[in-house]
């Protein structure tokens, strides 16, 4: 992750706030920076989403294309993240810098998704064993202000909430080859549900306590983090600790216990957000920076 | 100012949604002189200043707004002068073009004709009438309201220029559609709107106008939402498997109508009848030569072969599926039906590449066009590409990719150029490649296993061979025939019987199995003879040369010799490899010259004498076994020798010396055949014509019987003696014609092993021999060779080797011998219909034909002078106007025309001409002279001036037309050519 430089008073100043339950930017130890989601940024892609958490900046855009289901689940469609960390977002992404935090997140995000109970692979099927659909998820970090993670998986829930697949009016078999009828007006199509879909919440130790949403000076205090995934009800999909510090068990247990509530109330707050933004309908202003 | 379209589009499989910036303007004039606000050039002022239309629903100065409907479906109505001042918005421009690009070149041309001030108002990049696609809202009703919101804007635009004007003389804008929703909708919008017709109705000063109003409102009925396919799915493959397997579905390979582009049948192996499937659902997407899948219909729904002559005539790349029903429905309940089924899915295409001609786009500057096939059985093509304009005037080859369930025509590209349409080189190669005659260059590997030069007989062929050298033989062929490979002698014996030689080219002497030239001969089976080339199965040098059997030159023979009593009794049979030297290389004339000229009396002539007076004895006795003799139309061009262009046309003629060759050959075929299947039961290679059942003869049998001929196709000899009796003192012609259709009833001859088919199946119908084989001409046949190589193992004069003892090797051997000779004959045939048409440039001839056959739309009309067979069609092709109407009976197979019945094999007289219009689409007219009908016939050339029948040339080019194909169908058999 990319480093920045902190002297050891700074980081003493920032480990004694949080000790005493105080944070630089004056948020408490679990409350998150403001944040500010836009859907259907870019016109060209299925689905997208840009999200702005205080310093950071992601984006997100959704790709539908027709695949051949896994044979050993001909009922489902297939989920691909990828993530691309823009060299503008700190030069340390420059080149090939980027690549390990990229992939990184992206197989985070894989293992978040990866339970049946959370977003719901069968409805991107087609045709059983034939055809489904293929959700290529393009993300791009345009700047690093810490809590990636979270940030992220955020966004792709927004972008995957925002994405329209075409509708398929009749499938079936022609020979060998499959012959797929689409509905030619645009506006006829699928929406996906992401109840299910499930966001990241990162908690990262700093000395004996945990804050949600640490800053980037925040997490290089930080001597490790665990991030939990968590759908709107309440299920863990995915528990990974990342940094090199130990937790001992009963942190553990303390922390995932906080980590359920904030990600309830994450889930929450997105949803009602984006259900926000659905109801001024097609007259809603864009705000997006490509607009 | 911009915003953006977003439409999806299916590509490869794939789903992309595509995004396109739109730019609006605030620069686009609305066209009108009245106007002031427009910045108009002044060419662009193409609505007038002081509209004067005459019209007593709205008997005040407007404009029309068209909707694409009105223009589709009344694009006859628009071309008349009577609607001036019409605005037409870019929203149905488009539509129309997209919808059909004929109709689209008409608008264009309204448009551009500066009297009749249409003006395109570019409505969707107007920024005040562009108009976004709702959700929920189809494509039409966007369209529509488009229009709708361009007449508004129309409407507001020209009030405010006009403010000073008088409230009855200023401008409005009238809406014409026939939509009756949108009619409604216009009106509440507060719009002046009519139907077309209402309009059209209340137009003053033009009278007739009104007829010109399509009632068919339905023709361009704009599809609401995607289009569906047209097509049913296809099966899988295992759902066809299991099919086949349960018995539900038939496989079998599709054989398309070469006359009727919407019908076909499919050959399932072990049923003797095949299965008919018919129209467009029922084909579906099959093409000639596929192996299908075919579901039978339950006995209610059989249907019959529709007896029309019907050519797909749909010109541009719509999807419009008229007239399909029409054709299928008018069936007759009374002919016996045959059992039908419909194709559900391929098992395996059989698509190659095709030879045709492109068919360009009307609207200039696409790249979409039509490929059309040269063989008519081959649906067309649609193709990309960006050189339309060179390719047009050349022959060019398209292969098939795919044939998707929502298009009309197969999807194809481009593989290349044969050259210029018309040209004789071209038009050879394109029969060549349609026949799939290999023709290539022998390759180094296959010259190199000729024998050098000079090729000297050694000391051990002689000591291996039997010496005729010292025996008078000699050759009899056709005049420039160059691969002779048969020679024939006849001595008379002391005892008075009579020792006769039958000499064949020992082709597998320098043809060793296994050799590459083995191998390309063994693929190419057949030497491909051209009315101007040959096509050779070996090289030259063996062909024309060391294996040909010329005059005075010592060849190795393959000899069969018997001696025969007087009496043409066989009395013994032996078979040597030989040295020969021919006397003297004849042809069919000097033969004939020699026997009949009693002066000369040189043993050749003796020898030949003798052979003609028994050749007469063993042909009456196999005409006495039922051998059948039958007849096609061959014809021979006498050539040009320098620019290669037939000069002139002539029936073949045949003399007693063609006969007498024929005989001794079948005679050798015959012995030579009992001989290999008595020491090789299992391997043979033999042939075999099967005999037909009498069902096949039926539409024959019935056409003689309306003339009063009973045909009786019981046996062979039956057949051939009803075939004798059926003779009219006034119709010369007309026991050839009745051959002619026999011939056409009947199976193909084919070539078998001997192990693969049943010993009762062996029969030669035609030749009326049990058992026949082909020994006689192994220079241009590859059957020969086998049969060579047979014998030579059965004398002991040569070895055997593994494949010629493998019956299943020469099962399959002997399936592309078939597939390649009946392409041979087919390609033959091909180029003389090439030649005649060649002939025929720039010439009017008028000529006596007979009438073959009487289909529902047309007479199949044969003219023994061309051995050309054409189509004269009756009623007129959709569009043409006709005043005569004929009355078609299926029942007694006549035509009717007031007084004049047209019946099978009655004499008429038919103009010929070639219509070179088309430059891509050349074809052989015909036209009625005799007998005459007012209104449809044309006088004859002498009774006019030449110029006078050029323009009527002009006018009823649409009338009729020939088939250029090789006029015998698929079912026809193999006359004994015996060269």
């Amino acid at each position: 992750m990319a480093e920045i430089l902190l002297s050891e008073a700074e980081k003493t100043f920032i480990l004694h706030g949080v000790e005493e339950g105080f944070r630089c930017d004056g948020r408490m130890r679990l409350d998150y920076r403001p944040m500010e989601v836009e859907t259907d940024v870019v016109s060209h892609a299925s689905g997208s989403a840009r999200l702005r958490l205080a310093n950071t900046d992601i984006l997100v855009g959704v790709k539908t294309e027709i695949d051949t289901p896994y044979p050993e689940r001909p009922r489902e469609g297939k989920i691909e993240f990828f993530v691309d960390c823009s060299a503008n977002a700190t030069p340390a992404f420059e080149g090939r810098g980027g690549e390990e935090l990229g992939t990184e997140i992206s197989n985070s995000l894989a293992t978040a998704y990866q339970s049946s109970q959370t977003f719901d692979l069968t409805a991107l099927c087609i045709l059983p064993g034939q055809q489904c659909w293929k959700l290529y998820i393009d993300i791009l970090i345009l700047e690093c202000g810490g809590n990636l993670f979270d940030a992220v998986s955020l966004a792709v829930k927004a972008a995957l909430h925002n994405t329209r697949v075409p509708k398929v009016k009749g499938a079936c078999l022609d020979g060998g080859t499959v012959d797929l009828q689409l509905s030619d007006d645009p506006y006829d199509c699928c929406r996906l549900d992401v109840s299910d879909a499930p966001c990241l919440v990162t908690l990262c130790k700093i000395g004996d306590h945990c804050v949600v949403d640490p800053t980037a000076e925040e997490e290089t205090c930080s001597s490790g983090s665990v991030v939990i995934a968590i759908t709107e009800k309440s299920l863990v999909t995915s528990v990974f600790k990342t940094g090199v510090g130990s937790f001992h068990p009963q942190t553990l247990i303390d922390i995932l216990k906080v980590g359920q509530t904030i990600g309830l109330s994450v889930n929450k707050a997105l949803r009602a957000a984006l259900l926000e933004e659905e109801q001024q309908g097609r007259k809603k202003e864009c705000f997006g920076f490509l607009k | 100012m911009w915003t953006t379209k977003t439409f999806l589009k299916k590509r490869k499989g794939s789903v992309l949604k595509i995004v396109r910036e739109h730019y609006l303007r605030d620069d686009i004039w609305c066209g009108s002189d009245i106007c002031t606000i427009c910045a108009h050039q002044n060419e662009e002022l193409v609505l007038e200043k002081n509209p004067q239309p005459k019209n007593k629903k709205f008997p005040f100065p407007h404009y029309i707004v068209l909707d694409t409907c009105v223009v589709l479906n009344q694009i006859n109505v628009l071309e008349e002068d009577a609607l001036c001042n019409v605005i037409v918005v870019q929203t149905v421009l488009e539509e129309v073009k997209h919808r059909s690009s004929s109709v689209y070149k008409r608008l264009l041309d309204i448009v551009g004709n500066p009297n009749r001030k249409f003006y395109v108002f570019v409505n969707e990049h107007h920024k005040d009438t562009y108009v976004e696609r709702e959700p929920g809202e189809k494509v039409n009703d966007r369209n529509d309201r488009a229009i709708r919101v361009s007449v508004a804007w129309y409407e507001s635009h020209l009030m405010s220029s006009q403010a000073d004007r008088r409230k009855r003389d200023r401008v409005k804008v009238i809406l014409l559609t026939d939509d009756v929703d949108s009619k409604q909708k216009a009106e509440n919008e507060g719009l002046h709107v009519a139907t077309i017709s209402d309009y059209v109705r209340n137009v003053e000063d033009c009278p007739g106008l009104e007829d010109r109003l399509s009632q068919h409102n339905t023709t361009y009925e704009l599809q609401a939402g995607g289009r569906e396919p047209l097509f049913p799915a296809h099966f899988t493959p295992s759902q066809i498997h299991q099919g086949i397997k349960s018995g539900k579905l038939l496989q079998g390979s599709f054989l398309a109508s070469r006359e009727n582009f919407l019908e076909g049948q499919v050959n399932v192996e072990g049923q003797d009848k095949m299965i008919l499937v018919q129209g467009r659902v029922g084909l579906n997407r099959a093409v000639d030569g596929d192996i299908v899948a075919v579901k039978l219909l339950p006995e209610e729904e059989w249907s019959v072969p529709s007896h029309m002559v019907l050519q797909d005539e749909g010109d541009d790349s719509e999807d419009v599926l008229e007239e399909e029903n029409a054709i299928l429905k008018s069936k007759d309940e009374r002919v016996a039906k045959l059992p039908t089924g419909h194709i559900v899915g391929i098992i395996r295409r059989k698509w190659r590449q095709y030879c045709g001609i492109l068919q360009k786009n009307p609207i200039e500057g696409s790249v979409r066009h039509i490929f059309v096939p040269a063989e008519r059985k081959v649906p067309k093509v649609r193709i990309e590409t960006q050189q339309a304009d060179i390719l047009s005037s050349q022959r060019i080859i398209v292969t098939i990719d795919s044939w998707p369930r929502n298009s009309r025509y197969p999807l194809g590209h481009f593989v290349r150029a044969l050259g210029t349409i018309g040209d004789k080189d071209t038009e050879n190669e394109v029969l060549l490649l349609e026949h799939d005659v290999p023709h290539s260059k022998f390759s180094e590997a296959v010259l190199s296993c000729l024998p050098k030069l000079p090729w000297v007989i050694t000391e051990k062929d002689v000591q291996s061979r039997v010496d005729l050298r010292h025996v008078d033989i000699c050759s009899v062929d056709p005049p420039g025939c160059t691969d002779i490979d048969d020679a024939l002698h006849c001595k008379e014996l002391e005892n008075g019987n009579y020792d006769v030689g039958v000499h064949i080219a020992d082709v597998s002497h320098f043809i060793r199995p296994g050799t590459a030239i083995d191998k390309e001969a063994a693929l190419r089976a057949t030497t491909v003879y051209l009315v101007d080339k040959r096509i050779d199965m070996v090289p030259e040098l063996l062909s024309s040369n060391l294996c040909s059997l010329r005059g005075n030159e010592e060849r190795f023979a393959f000899s069969c010799i018997w001696e025969l009593t007087s009496e043409a009794e066989i009395v013994s049979t032996r078979f040597c490899k030989s040295i020969i030297r021919s006397r003297q290389a004849m042809t069919y004339e000097e033969a004939q010259i020699k026997i009949d000229d009693l002066t000369q009396n040189d043993t050749l002539s003796k020898s030949l004498r003798g052979l003609n007076s028994l050749a007469k004895i063993l042909k009456k006795r196999r005409i006495e076994n039922g051998a059948l003799v039958l007849a096609s139309p061959e014809i021979r061009f006498q050539v040009d020798s320098e620019t290669q262009d037939p000069i002139e046309v002539e029936a073949k003629k045949l003399r007693e010396t063609n006969s007498m060759v024929e005989e001794f050959m079948l005679l050798a075929n015959i012995y030579v055949a009992i001989k290999i299947l008595e020491d090789f039961p299992e391997c043979a290679m033999l042939r075999r014509h099967p005999k037909l059942p009498v069902s096949n003869f039926e539409p024959f049998i019935k056409a003689g019987r309306n003339l009063g001929f009973e045909i009786n196709s019981e046996s062979g000899k039956a057949l051939a003696l009803s075939l004798d009796n059926a003779v009219r003192p006034d119709n010369a012609y007309f026991n050839t014609m009745l051959r002619i259709l026999a011939t056409r009833c009947m199976m193909q001859a084919v070539y078998f092993a001997s192990g693969m088919v049943q010993r009762d199946e062996f029969f030669h119908y035609g030749l009326a021999a049990p058992v026949y084989t082909h020994f006689t001409s192994p220079i241009r046949r590859y059957a020969d060779v086998i049969v060579h190589r047979l014998l030579a193992v059965s004398i002991g004069a040569d070895v055997t080797y593994p494949d010629l003892l493998d019956k299943r090797k020469s099962h399959s051997l002997c399936h592309n011998l078939n597939y390649r000779n009946r392409m041979a004959q087919y390609a033959g045939r091909a180029s003389v219909a090439l030649h005649t048409h060649l002939f025929f440039r720039g010439k009017v001839q008028d000529e006596q034909g007979y009438v073959l056959c009487v289909r529902k739309n047309a007479l199949q009309i044969l003219i023994p002078k061309y051995g050309l067979e054409g189509t004269l069609y009756v009623s007129p092709h959709k569009g043409a106007k006709q005043n005569v109407t004929f009355v078609y009976s299926e029942e007694k197979q006549t035509q009717k025309c007031g007084d004049v019945i047209f019946r099978p094999f009655d004499p008429v007289t038919v103009q010929l001409s070639l219509d070179r219009s088309n430059v891509q689409h050349e074809k052989i007219v015909l036209k009625l002279v005799h007998p005459q009908i007012p209104g449809f016939s044309v006088p004859s050339l002498s009774s006019v001036k030449r110029k006078e029948s050029d323009e009527n040339l002009q006018e009823e080019m649409e009338i009729s037309e020939v088939s250029v194909s090789p006029p015998i169908e698929k079912i026809s058999t193999k006359k004994q050519k015996v060269k």
